[in-house]
């Protein structure tokens, strides 16, 4: 059990032009926590987790886990256990022989290895395996045993890359739950990778968003729904994105179509962008308080429909959830409207930075 | 019941029209490949039909008139050799050592060549160079610019005056044979280091493994597929060097490096016994077909490395 501490930790791809991968990461992860990192390809949240296994140089600032500065020190000597997108088992060896490799190398003696591994497999449904090697199992059993061959160690810290990106849909949110489960269960602290935000929001006690290397935001699956600091956050978490507009602002207000939306903060320059959640807006009857939209594309999911336009008089396009029974048809327009003001956030256009109404 | 019992009679004949027809199509798909076929038979098992003849004949070219049958007396006298069985020792001793001395050079070559460094691609075309020479002339640039006793570079190098190719004729021999063969064991293992998984590697490193026993117990099994054709590769070619010895030692001093396919040469051309030269080749193929088939694959079972850590 110990706590993950990245110190303004950068990783610097050498070269003509000099690459940040990960630059000035300020992180701690507490002890048992589960931190998803969380970003679109090449934000450099892999790196990160690779920096704090030791398969990547820290060329700047510092990592530790637990009390003990680890920057320098190499993958064996940190009491880490790390699950790889691929799974990375080794293909020679039998699901046992696998998960018991490290504690071989630790000197651990024979009995007690046998258990550990029987303990772990009886964990994770891999009993009746434990004899096979890696090439006669499934996707799942094979995600199954690298989740093994991590606690078996019974490490200080899990360090996990992508470990579901190579499932299908079906059997990635059943693992999804195990996993989580499984963590609550050990209570071992958790570095998580992914792309997928829906597993970011549904997994990790905190999330981190990453871009280009830089932090954007570290806060509760909650919090960084409803007040993303930044548009990139704003855009990145949920799905549907979120609706981002830049509009000019007039008297503390702007005017989306005919509606006009009074600003929950005051705007310093003459055009805001405000974001507004798909769920935020409704389909209403005609006359009523709103906008008209022009339907272009209707998504139907079952429960809901998504209802993708363009907001009459402008080329501005808009998300906008719908009942999934009653959808309007391509090429209607409809009356939309805004269910609260105080869920419009509000962005200053060239910063991206949130502005807050107090 | 009764219908069943009258239900095969019929479908059977049309059963065999359909085999015929099947054999018939089956044969029209073959055909563009029999010219090849019969080429093969015609360069490969052929000769070795008439070399089995031979071999139960006496005849000597020198003497005209002097082919007659003699059933296994050229095979007695083969096994009665002393020079053959010498020959027959020095074959397996220059294809085990060239063999394993070239496979340890070249997997450490080829650890080396894996991993980024200025320049590797000159290095790498560098080392594959002996592989590139021809084996003639590569055993003649060993005979005379590195063994020659008086202007070669070994002995300008060391400061002394050996006579290495009739001192250790033996040595000599198979320094050069390593020197030819190290490139090829390289790229073979090359390939195969080439071919691992760097996630699984870096799996290893976090589960406590150091860069040797990482190699011992990763990196080693996943090369086994690899050296186990390098050493199949270099020993079927190993087995028929004739260059380096023809053009280097002659054989001698003596017969003191004289291996199978040279002297089975030196009684043909040199001493024209079509006989006795005809049942060394049918041994030595039927010796080299066991070798290949039996203690290779007893050889890999004994040390087979890719059942895992025990």
């Amino acid at each position: 059990m110990a706590q993950v501490a990245y110190a303004g930790a950068s990783r610097v791809y050498p070269g003509a032009n000099s690459v940040r991968a990960v630059d000035g990461l300020d992180l701690c992860v507490g002890d048992g926590e589960f931190l998803v990192l969380v970003g679109p390809s090449g934000s450099g949240k892999s790196t990160a987790l690779r920096m704090a296994a030791g398969l990547e140089d820290v060329d700047e600032g510092a990592i530790s886990i637990g009390e003990r500065d680890v920057t320098h020190l190499p993958p064996k000597d940190r009491d880490i256990a790390m699950v790889f997108q691929s799974y990375a088992l080794y293909p020679h060896m039998s699901v046992r022989d696998n998960m018991a490799f490290s504690l071989k190398l630790r000197g651990m003696p024979k009995s007690d290895i046998g258990g550990k591994v029987e303990e772990a497999a009886g964990l994770l449904d891999l009993t009746t395996y434990l004899d096979r090697k890696p090439k006669a199992l499934s996707g799942g059993q094979r995600q199954r045993v690298a989740m093994g061959r991590a606690i078996v160690r019974e490490p200080s810290v899990f360090l996990m890359d992508e470990p579901l990106s190579n499932l299908d849909a079906k059997l990635r949110v059943e693992t999804r739950a195990n996993i989580a489960a499984l963590q609550r269960r050990l209570a071992t602290t958790t570095i998580y990778v992914t792309h997928d935000q829906v597993e970011a929001m549904t997994m990790g006690d905190r999330v981190a968003v990453l871009r280009d290397g830089v932090l954007q935001q570290c806060a509760s699956p909650r919090e960084l729904y409803d007040t993303p600091r930044n548009v990139f956050v704003a855009g990145f978490i949920g799905s549907p994105a979120m609706n981002l507009l830049t509009l000019p602002v007039d008297g503390g207000a702007v005017k989306l179509g005919e509606l006009e939306v009074r600003l929950p903060a005051p705007a310093a320059s003459g055009e805001v962008t405000i974001g507004v959640r798909p769920e935020s807006l409704s389909l209403v009857g005609a006359g009523e308080d709103g906008f008209d939209l022009q339907v272009e594309l209707v998504e139907e999911l079952g429960a809901d429909a998504y209802v993708h336009g363009t907001l009459a008089g402008h080329d501005e396009k808009l998300v906008v959830r719908a009942d999934g029974r009653t959808p309007p048809r391509l090429g209607e327009a409809v009356r939309v409207a805004l269910r609260d003001t105080g869920e419009v956030h509000v962005f200053d256009p060239e910063s991206g930075l949130r502005i807050d109404a107090d | 019941m009764t219908a069943v019992v009258e239900a095969p009679p019929s479908p059977e004949p049309p059963s065999t029209r359909t085999r015929a027809q099947q054999r018939s199509s089956a044969w029209k798909r073959r055909a563009p490949l029999l010219p090849a076929l019969l080429f093969t038979i015609a360069v490969t098992q052929v000769p070795f039909l008439v070399t089995v003849f031979y071999s139960f004949q006496s005849w000597n070219m020198v003497r005209p008139g002097s082919q007659h049958f003699v059933g296994f007396d050229n095979y007695v006298d083969v096994f009665t050799d002393s020079v053959f069985l010498g020959a027959l020792g020095n074959t397996v001793t220059i294809t085990v050592v060239c063999v394993l001395v070239a496979m340890l050079l070249g997997l450490g070559l080829a650890l080396l060549l894996d991993r980024q460094f200025l320049g590797r691609g000159i290095v790498r075309t560098l080392l594959i160079t002996p592989f590139l020479i021809l084996p003639a002339a590569g055993a003649l640039l060993w005979k005379t610019t590195m063994f020659d006793p008086t202007y070669g570079l070994l002995n300008w190098a060391f400061g002394i005056e050996v006579e290495w190719l009739s001192d250790y004729p033996l040595a000599a021999v198979m320094t050069q044979i390593v020197w030819q063969w190290t490139p090829f064991m390289m790229l073979l293992i090359l390939a195969g280091l080439q071919a691992q998984s760097r996630e699984v590697l870096e799996a290893a490193q976090v589960d406590g493994a150091g860069r040797w026993r990482t190699f011992v117990s990763i990196t080693l099994p996943q090369l086994s597929r690899y050296l186990q054709l390098a050493v199949l590769l270099g020993a079927i070619y190993i087995v028929n060097s004739f260059d380096a010895i023809y053009l280097m030692t002659q054989g001698g001093p003596g017969t003191a490096s004289t291996n199978l396919p040279y002297y089975i040469y030196q009684r043909a051309f040199e001493g024209f016994d079509v006989g006795q030269s005809s049942a060394m080749g049918v041994v030595v193929v039927a010796l080299t077909l066991i070798v290949a088939t039996f203690a290779l694959r007893l050889m890999f079972r004994a040390f087979d490395v890719s059942r895992g850590v025990k």
